[in-house]
């Protein structure tokens, strides 16, 4: 029976051979990759934002603009959803079969949903940043008042062991 | 759970509950008379089916819309308070520098009390020195 010997190591370990000695000898790590790379045939961006509906090329239902009310926004498409289930009872009761246009829409209608929420995240790590700094200022805070309070005891402890001291 | 991921899954629910209700609806349907060539469906046998069909919808209903409005008790709760990723990003920059600062002043006091215990480490080994007599006097 044929076994495969394990593939040899990558010749770069030559190039460290006087590590130890010298540090500077070896070549420096490779630079971080920016922009797009490949990674076992699959192509990766290093720009991790969310692409918008028109680029998966669904329809976007929810007004557009710089500032979206995302509470509005939600209530009015969970409404439009309800009412196209309705929609779709009444046609599968009458003409049965148009049922694929009204399954589209509410398909899109859902797929608008999640993106919107999708879209609430870059939001939400801000906020959660926020709390970060704000519960490390209130610690730091905390802290300092902790060791003004410890000096000015060991102070009071001082000068009091100084008056026994010399009333001894 | 955070308030983002329990939207996400509400949605999933409402989505689920959609297709089950059809889905169901469909599967026990008795059959329809589409034209009048043909001949009147087979009646179905058992009694409880019928009464099994006529009631399904109501609950099947019921928890649509209760699951809708889960959605907008949720939607209600969502934090959004300021307006706008500049205003986030402007209190980041405040948050931080206020940061630094009450992390420079941590520092200076740090090294004070540092001091002081430096100090106070030698004088006491100085006293005690002396009262054991260690340390002939100059």
């Amino acid at each position: 029976m044929a076994t495969a010997t394990y593939p040899p190591p990558p010749p770069y370990y030559r190039l460290y051979k006087d590590y130890l000695q010298d540090p500077t000898s070896a070549p420096e790590p490779p630079p971080p990759i920016e922009g797009t790379y490949i990674c076992f045939g699959g192509n990766y961006t290093t720009d991790d934002v969310l692409p918008s509906l028109e680029e998966q090329g669904v329809r976007q239902l929810y007004a557009k603009g710089p500032n979206i009310d995302f509470k509005k926004e939600l209530r009015s498409l969970n409404r439009e959803l309800q009412l196209h289930i309705l929609e779709l009872a009444d046609v599968l009761v009458e003409r049965p079969s148009q049922y694929a246009r009204r399954v589209e829409d509410i398909s899109l209608i859902f797929k608008n949903l999640h993106h919107l929420l999708n879209s609430l995240r870059p939001h939400q790590a801000r906020a959660t940043l926020i709390h970060i700094l704000e519960l490390q200022i209130q610690r730091r805070k905390q802290a300092v008042e902790d060791i003004k309070r410890r000096r000015e005891e060991a102070q009071k402890l001082l000068k009091e062991s100084l008056a026994t001291l010399d009333g001894h | 759970m955070d308030i983002i991921s329990q939207l996400q899954e509400q949605v999933n629910t409402i989505a689920a509950l959609a297709f089950n209700t059809f889905g169901t609806l469909q599967r026990d349907a008795p059959p329809v008379r589409l034209s009048p060539n043909y001949p009147e469906p087979p009646p179905n046998t058992a009694e409880d089916a019928a009464a099994n069909i006529s009631e399904q919808p109501k609950p099947l209903s019921a928890a649509l819309v209760k699951a809708a409005k889960q959605f907008d008790a949720l939607v209600t709760a969502l934090p959004l308070s300021e307006g706008g990723e500049e205003a986030q990003l402007k209190r980041i920059a405040e948050l931080q520098a206020e940061n630094d600062a009450v992390g420079q002043e941590l520092q200076r006091q740090l090294e004070a009390a540092e001091k002081e215990l430096r100090e106070v480490q030698e004088l006491f080994g100085q006293a005690t020195d002396n009262c054991l007599n260690l340390k002939k006097p100059d």
